[in-house]
């Protein structure tokens, strides 16, 4: 056990090695979400509390735009397996006695990592632009930790797919679905202005249960139910996406 | 004891594509043991079989005494492996990438710098260590893929075509690297290789593959004994009706082992081969047909492969030949 986690954190530390090499795939994961943010609250700002109540909209947009980042920087998580399989370096890791639950570990984890780094940075971003945190240096922190394990979960996506087809686009899929499911959530306004139909979506949507949590640290203060709601929505897709891990890791080395 | 034995080992990845088709191995420890084929004639899959890469269809493989599919882990523990591709990660150094590998395979922390250090030393790259590996030319990569796999210390290593592509100085230094540590310290090696020269010079023992099978195997020089005759190669003046014509003739010729037809040559194998060609030659002139180039020579690898399989092992083997251009002619294995 020990010696599976000290080999956990040296993948680990080789994917950050990974990260810190190759800054430039970085920019376009918090510029992207950035953008959106500047011309979401841009066209929505002025009009978003006369047409549902929501006078602080920057801080309204942020967990969103931290969502987004997430996602697109976990897309980089089944990009890198991806390059492993295609170099056959994860044939190389195979070849060891390392536990090949491990190997995948050891990125999944170093993504987290990444991925809260680039959280705090747009929550940096937010803060600076006007949203506000009524939950204060906690809050944040927080919201930099759901951020980190959202990303642990969601690159799950990714590293399945790559694991499974060993194809960059396939694996860049992942950041795909991603869209659908913010639509399909309160991202852009309040639930209760929704259509029927699409209140029931979001209401079925984990991702809905996230910003909510989040947004709550922002806009309103601790609210353990939210919290706990935000959790659980993390910890379903993370068992989720750890399953399709597990069965394309399979796959692969059958 | 046995490094490695395989019993029937099968993998069929389709109804109509064998890659191996129930090979039997038995390869003494101390050895190293040359895995000859073209390319697709199943070297690598079976490789990939042996060190638990690939799970066999059909049949059972033992590596130093361990069952591969019942003890995969144990299996990975004591082998090294250099796979056909230098299986790298560009974006670390040699010697970070050595560390980690160390520690994959449970180096203890003590040891694990001298032992890098060491490694580096033995494959000429201490002076690159600090570099990124993608600065590293090809030969600079294999000799660092060969430095992984040995990381651990290894009883048994497997290299899957670690010359392939290399220039000849790259190609000379992994040779010596094999033949030293085989020597000093033991290690067995399963090298698979599509270049003759490699084999004849490094393996005490060959096993030839062709279409998933076996189909020769033992030591180079008892494989070249075993044709039991001089090469004689004649080429021809004119087209296909003359080499007919002398193909036929040449038949005739008592004293002769095997005839073969090979594009535009007859390979004809025949004792006592120098007093042989001009018999030969008059059979030629009887016959009306003109010999335009006649060569003898002792029997090779190559002659050996022709002799099991039906061609050539090299560049023309009916485009088979994908890769590399072989090192080895038939004029560098005369030379020798």
């Amino acid at each position: 056990m020990i010696r599976a986690a000290t080999v956990v954190w040296h993948l680990m530390l080789r994917a950050l090695r990974e990260t810190l090499r190759q800054p430039g795939v970085e920019i376009g994961n918090v510029f992207i979400p950035l953008f959106f943010f500047a011309v979401t609250v841009g066209a929505i700002g002025n009009v978003a509390g006369r047409a549902f109540g929501v006078t602080n909209y920057t801080g309204f947009q942020l967990p969103v735009v931290v969502l987004q980042a997430v996602a697109g920087a976990s897309g980089t998580a089944g990009f890198g397996t991806v390059t492993d399989i295609e170099r056959g370096y994860f044939d190389k890791l195979l070849l060891t006695p390392t536990p090949r639950i491990a190997i995948v570990l050891g990125r999944l984890i170093g993504d987290g990592v990444r991925v809260m780094a680039l959280t705090a940075l747009v929550v940096v971003v937010g803060l600076l632009v006007g949203s506000g945190m009524k939950t204060g240096v906690g809050g944040a922190l927080m919201i930099i930790a759901m951020g980190g394990v959202f990303g642990l979960a969601y690159s799950g996506i990714g590293v399945a797919l790559a694991l499974r087809t060993g194809s960059a686009q396939a694996a860049q899929l992942g950041f795909l679905i991603f869209f659908p499911l913010v639509f399909l959530s309160p991202a852009f306004a309040p639930k209760e202005v929704f259509a029927d139909w699409l209140e029931f979506m979001a209401t079925i949507n984990p991702v809905t249960y996230i910003i909510e949590g989040m947004r709550d640290l922002v806009l309103d203060g601790w609210d353990i139910s939210s919290l706990a709601g935000a959790f659980a929505s993390i910890a379903g897709l993370g068992m989720f996406t750890m399953l399709l891990v597990l069965g394309a890791l399979r796959y692969r080395t059958a | 004891m046995l490094a490695i034995v395989a019993e029937s080992l099968t993998k069929h990845f389709s109804d109509t594509i064998r890659a191996v088709d129930g090979i039997d191995l038995g390869i003494e420890e101390g050895q190293i043991f040359g895995f000859l084929g073209a390319n697709g004639s199943g070297k690598t899959t079976t490789v990939r079989m042996l060190t638990t890469l690939l799970r066999p269809t059909a049949g059972r493989a033992e590596v130093l005494g361990l069952d591969v599919l019942r003890r995969p882990g144990d299996v990975r523990a004591r082998i090294g492996v250099a796979l056909q591709e230098a299986g790298l990660d560009d974006i670390q150094t040699g010697r970070e990438l050595l560390t980690l590998q160390a520690r994959l395979y449970g180096v203890p922390a003590r040891d694990l710098r001298r032992r890098v250090d060491h490694l580096l030393e033995v494959v000429d790259l201490t002076e690159a260590a600090d570099r990124r590996v993608k600065t590293y030319s090809g030969g600079m990569k294999r000799r660092l893929d060969l430095a992984a796999a040995l990381v651990h210390g290894p009883r048994l290593v497997f290299l899957d075509e670690p010359t392939t592509g290399l220039d000849p100085i790259s190609r000379d230094a992994i040779w010596r690297y094999v033949a030293e540590l085989n020597r000093s310290d033991g290690v067995t090696f399963f090298l698979t290789t599509q270049y003759l020269e490699e084999a004849d010079r490094l393996a005490h023992e060959v096993a030839i593959m062709d279409a998933g099978r076996i189909v020769a195997q033992g030591a180079p020089a008892d494989l070249k004994a075993s044709i039991g005759a001089d090469v004689v190669t004649l080429r021809v003046e004119g087209g296909a009706d003359e080499l007919a014509r002398a193909e036929a003739a040449v038949r005739r010729f008592e004293g002769i082992e095997d005839v073969r037809r090979l594009d535009d040559a007859i390979i004809v194998y025949v004792r006592e081969g120098s007093s042989a060609i001009a018999s030969l030659v008059l059979l030629l002139d009887q016959s009306g047909v003109r010999a335009r180039e006649v060569t003898l020579a002792r029997p090779t690898l190559d002659d050996v492969f022709l002799r099991k399989t039906g061609h050539h092992l090299g560049p023309h083997d009916g485009g088979r030949w994908d890769e590399a251009p072989a090192p080895a002619s038939r004029h560098t294995e005369r030379a020798r």
